[in-house]
């Protein structure tokens, strides 16, 4: 005992130092110059909503800085972001609980694009050559719009369920469209005018990833259900070993194709290097209560941030050997985005 | 003509002011008509709103109209509109009203404030029903009052235009969808507040004569669907939401303050009594009321307050949007009241039908003493519930509704939907049934029984009689149970998996004595069938009526199915209507009443003598 209080001053102070390098640890080095962080934002702490405590909505923090800071409207639960780059300009989109937001002057001003007829706005994939064309998934369905969001159409031809949490464009044809749906994974391959279920052996669906290297390649995590995979387009699936059958809300797989990451409810952050046939855990932290987004930097695929449900925005600057809070504390983080 | 009228209530309240504040608060319920004491009601409440300190454009409103405390209630009006904290739907519809009310006393650089803040704010529109009504009301007439203006000028990048007609289009839809099938944010009393206010401000101040017509039908409506459950500032039987607070003492619920004012009941200022408090959300909403140039039918009055004869009222209203794990998006919901002069029995069918704040079932009695009401429930609570409703993910779900309604997941809650639930009424007789699974989260049934009934006795017949006044209740639990000791109530818990209650009202009009009621109802006794498969009760009850219940089964009245898909939108002998005609009768049996909200028309007549 006499031993531990002499050494306690020193402890102390270790951990005290400890504490100070960790909070002001430099950011990881960036490769991303010129080029800004946006998180949105759906719930803080203390958050009711049509109350005045709200600090939700669209953040943003520049590449090498540490501060994130809301820029719009801080009442606005916001599910997803989005982005289309043309000769035209740049058009950015909030998936919101109130509509589809767009702002076509660097996020200065913004537009509702949906009215009553689509409720929360759960994401949003617009596409990538043609400016008119946007998709949002909604509780009640797929919509689609092919004048810039002037008017909308309901596109669930093929599906049985009206709950799509997101929809999301093929990486090689902008022609096809994947929709995570309640009951399965769908894809259409007529820009949304039929849907056809893969039967990925998940009864709530809940994320879906698409290999940027292998388009046939497909992950996909359900609600205490673990993690599926096709290699084959969706033609067959098996289950992915060494995961536990738990909620996994987010997945995501690297640029170039070789890392898989999946996470979720009290799941830490599980990784794969074959395809995502077998995982293991890379990293937890019993703080995060569930994992909602996975952010993998395109040009450096070490540089990792997720989204968490409560708390805030975690970033590792070497593929998750290290760690550290990135900020928004308090703060549920549904989709992460490095945009111009 | 709002502001017409407004104006002169302003002069008239000036005089009345003039007499002093107690005058007043004693006039308000006196006078020889019933028109004449609602004018002596709303002018109390404007006055005792505006001696309020707290910040809200009901205390401006207040003041303003008054002229009490007026450089307070425009610095206060100032604070308001420069908050940028502020903002979302219910802000969207106050400030609006504040500013079409009172906008001849305010200095232009409020008025312009008020502009801004719908520019710069966001309304945010929210996701519930009562949220998306306070919404387009307010961007409705907001959109009106600053008519061709640019998207620019809106914190929406809408123009006025698009605005106004996304607003119009969304009203008119929702009035058209509760007068066929039904509101799904029913006959609540925390809630109508936030219904009924913006349908007074919009009939108010619509210019459009159609739009002020279906708001005022809309309020005519959610009024006359409120006094046809009424019993003296209670608002009874089965709700779709309510806080836990109101639902064990009734009167000190936002709507008790609407029945004081429209209703006339109770005759007690609640805002006086310490018994309904601690207890006061939302603010002053009814002092919009109070301004407002709406004036309740009389009819309605009459099937609020006359209680001469017991009757049997039944509805058919909506499960709220649900948007998944359901194959229908808005199913029915079969409510069934019976209401006395004494008392109400009133109840849902059971089963999820909204989640959080549902309550299912209860008996409401007149009493001067708060907590009067008893009831059972099934305290449940699961992510998946909650991901029916809404899109976020299932596992923190419970979590995050926690953080605001405190007691989702607490064991001890008093409000509650469940799967597990089942109910089955006939006049003032109802089975609940309760067959909880195994994995239920909570594995008991609670009941709530006021402490200061004045007799409690758990009989040896294996009823428990209870008796509050002229009011008499017994209780017969199919399981053995608990009493456990609370602050204000003794809580009733039972702990078995198949499980429920028997239950019969009466008072002293009808049976007598407590005494000859309790010898009636002892001479039946229900009949339990419980195994793994089944869960069936026998009860012939005190006037003669077989009910026979099987949960997740049939309900046989005297032999005979009752089929729930045969109820009407509302059937009772104050208010008939069909499902899907949109045409409501009131009748109070003289004088008639038709909302026909297919054609917006109002029509009324007098019922022949013969």
């Amino acid at each position: 005992m006499a031993a531990i209080k002499k050494l306690a001053p020193v402890m102390f102070l270790a951990l005290l130092m400890g504490i100070v390098f960790s909070a002001f640890r430099p950011a990881p080095q960036e490769k991303s110059e010129g080029k800004t962080y946006y998180a949105a934002v759906f719930l803080n702490r203390g958050h009711v909503t049509g109350g005045t405590q709200s600090n939700v909505g669209l953040f943003k923090r520049a590449a090498g800085d540490t501060v994130w800071t809301n820029i719009y409207r801080r009442n606005l639960l916001s599910f997803g972001l989005g982005i289309w780059e043309g000769k035209s300009g740049r058009r950015y989109y909030i998936a919101a609980g109130n509509g589809l937001h767009r702002s076509v002057d660097g996020t200065k001003s913004w537009r509702v694009l949906t009215d009553w007829h689509t409720e929360e706005i759960l994401s949003v994939a617009p596409d990538p050559i043609d400016s008119s064309i946007i998709y949002v998934s909604t509780p009640f369905g797929v919509f689609k719009s092919i004048d810039e969001g002037r008017h909308w159409e309901k596109k669930m031809t093929g599906m049985k369920k009206w709950f799509v949490k997101k929809v999301v464009l093929d990486v090689n044809d902008r022609k096809k469209l994947f929709a995570v749906g309640e009951d399965d994974v769908f894809r259409s391959t007529d820009s949304g005018d039929h849907w056809e279920a893969l039967h990925a052996g998940l009864s709530d669906v809940q994320s879906f990833a698409q290999d940027p290297a292998s388009p046939n390649h497909f992950l996909a995590g359900g609600e205490e259900n673990g993690i599926r995979l096709t290699l084959d387009g969706g033609k067959t699936w098996q289950t992915a070993q060494g995961v536990p059958k738990e909620s996994f809300y987010a997945i995501t797989i690297s640029p170039d194709g070789r890392t898989a990451y999946a996470g979720g409810f009290k799941t830490g952050l599980w990784t794969s290097t074959d395809a995502g046939m077998s995982w293991k855990l890379l990293w937890k932290n019993p703080e995060i209560e569930a994992i909602s987004t996975i952010f993998v930097h395109k040009n450096d695929p070490s540089h990792l941030m997720i989204g968490t449900s409560g708390q805030g925005i975690y970033e590792s600057p070497d593929a998750g050997k290290t760690w550290r809070c990135d900020g928004l504390q308090g703060c549920q983080v549904r989709q992460i985005e490095l945009y111009p | 003509m709002g502001e017409v009228s407004t104006s002169m209530a302003g002069r008239v309240l000036l005089v009345l002011i003039a007499l002093g504040s107690v005058s007043i608060h004693s006039m308000a319920q006196m006078g020889s008509s019933p028109e004449s004491r609602f004018e002596q009601r709303r002018l109390r409440l404007m006055d005792v709103v505006s001696q309020e300190r707290d910040r809200g454009f009901f205390t401006v409103a207040a003041k303003l109209a008054t002229g009490r405390d007026k450089e307070f209630a425009l610095a206060m009006l100032d604070s308001l509109t420069s908050d940028e904290s502020m903002g979302g739907m219910f802000y969207s519809y106050m400030a609006i009203g504040t500013y079409l009310r009172l906008k001849d006393q305010l200095p232009d650089t409020l008025l312009h404030k008020i502009r801004r803040a719908y520019r710069e704010r966001t309304m945010y529109r929210g996701d519930t029903e009562n949220h998306w009504v306070a919404y387009y009301t307010g961007l409705y007439l907001a959109a009106q009052t600053w008519p061709n203006e640019e998207r620019s000028q809106w914190f929406n990048g809408k123009s006025s235009a698009e605005n106004f007609k996304e607003s119009e289009e969304w009203l008119s839809r929702w009035m058209t969808t509760t007068a066929t099938i039904g509101q799904g944010e029913f006959d609540s009393p925390t809630y109508f507040t936030v219904f009924i206010t913006p349908m007074i401000t919009l009939f108010d101040f619509a210019k459009d004569p159609v739009m002020k017509r279906k708001a005022q039908m809309t309020a005519d409506l959610l009024l006359a669907d409120f006094a046809a459950e009424h019993l003296d500032g209670n608002y009874c039987g089965g709700h779709s939401r309510d806080y836990p607070e109101d639902i064990i003492n009734p009167l000190s619920a936002p709507a008790a303050l609407w029945a004081w004012l429209y209703f006339g009941e109770p005759k007690v200022e609640l805002w006086q009594e310490s018994r309904y408090r601690p207890r006061y959300r939302g603010g002053w909403e009814t002092l919009f009321g109070a301004m407002s140039s709406y004036r309740l039918p009389d009819v309605i009055y009459r099937i609020a307050t006359d209680r001469s004869k017991a009757y049997v009222h039944t509805e058919t209203k909506r499960v709220r949007n649900i948007i998944r794990f359901g194959r229908e998006k808005n199913p029915p919901v079969y409510k069934y009241t019976y209401m006395t002069h004494d008392y109400a029995l009133g109840s849902l069918q059971g089963g999820i039908l909204q989640p959080i704040q549902q309550h299912t079932w209860d008996v409401t009695y007149r009493s001067d003493k708060p907590n009067n009401t008893i009831f059972t429930l099934h305290p449940f609570y699961s992510g998946k519930e909650l991901a029916m409703f809404f899109p976020e993910e299932q596992k923190f779900l419970a979590d995050d509704v926690d953080r605001y309604h405190i007691v989702y997941t607490d064991p001890r809650k008093w409000n509650s939907s469940s799967p597990y639930e089942q109910t089955f009424q006939h006049k003032n007789a109802i089975i609940v049934l309760y067959d909880i699974y195994p994995e239920a989260n909570h594995k008991h049934i609670d009941g709530f029984f006021p402490k200061n009934l004045d007799e409690r006795i758990d009989d040896s017949s294996g009823w428990i009689f209870c008796r509050a006044g002229s009011v008499y209740a017994a209780v017969f639990p199919l399981r053995p149970y608990e009493w456990i000791e609370e602050k204000i109530n003794w809580r009733w818990r039972s702990a078995d998996l198949k499980n429920g209650i028997v239950l019969e009202v009466g008072c002293s009009d009808e049976d007598g004595t407590f005494e000859s009621f309790k010898k009636n109802v002892i001479q039946s006794k229900p009949a339990l069938n419980s195994s793994k498969d089944d869960l069936t009760v026998n009860y012939k009850t005190r006037r003669g009526d077989a009910m026979k219940f099987t949960f997740g089964g049939k309900r046989l009245l005297n032999g005979k199915t009752v089929d729930f898909r045969a109820y009407k939108l509302f059937n009772g002998p104050f208010i008939q209507s069909e499902r899907g005609s949109g045409v409501i009768t009131l009748t109070d049996g003289n004088n008639v009443r038709m909302l026909n909200f297919k054609k917006a028309t109002i029509k009324e007549w007098q019922l022949s003598k013969n």
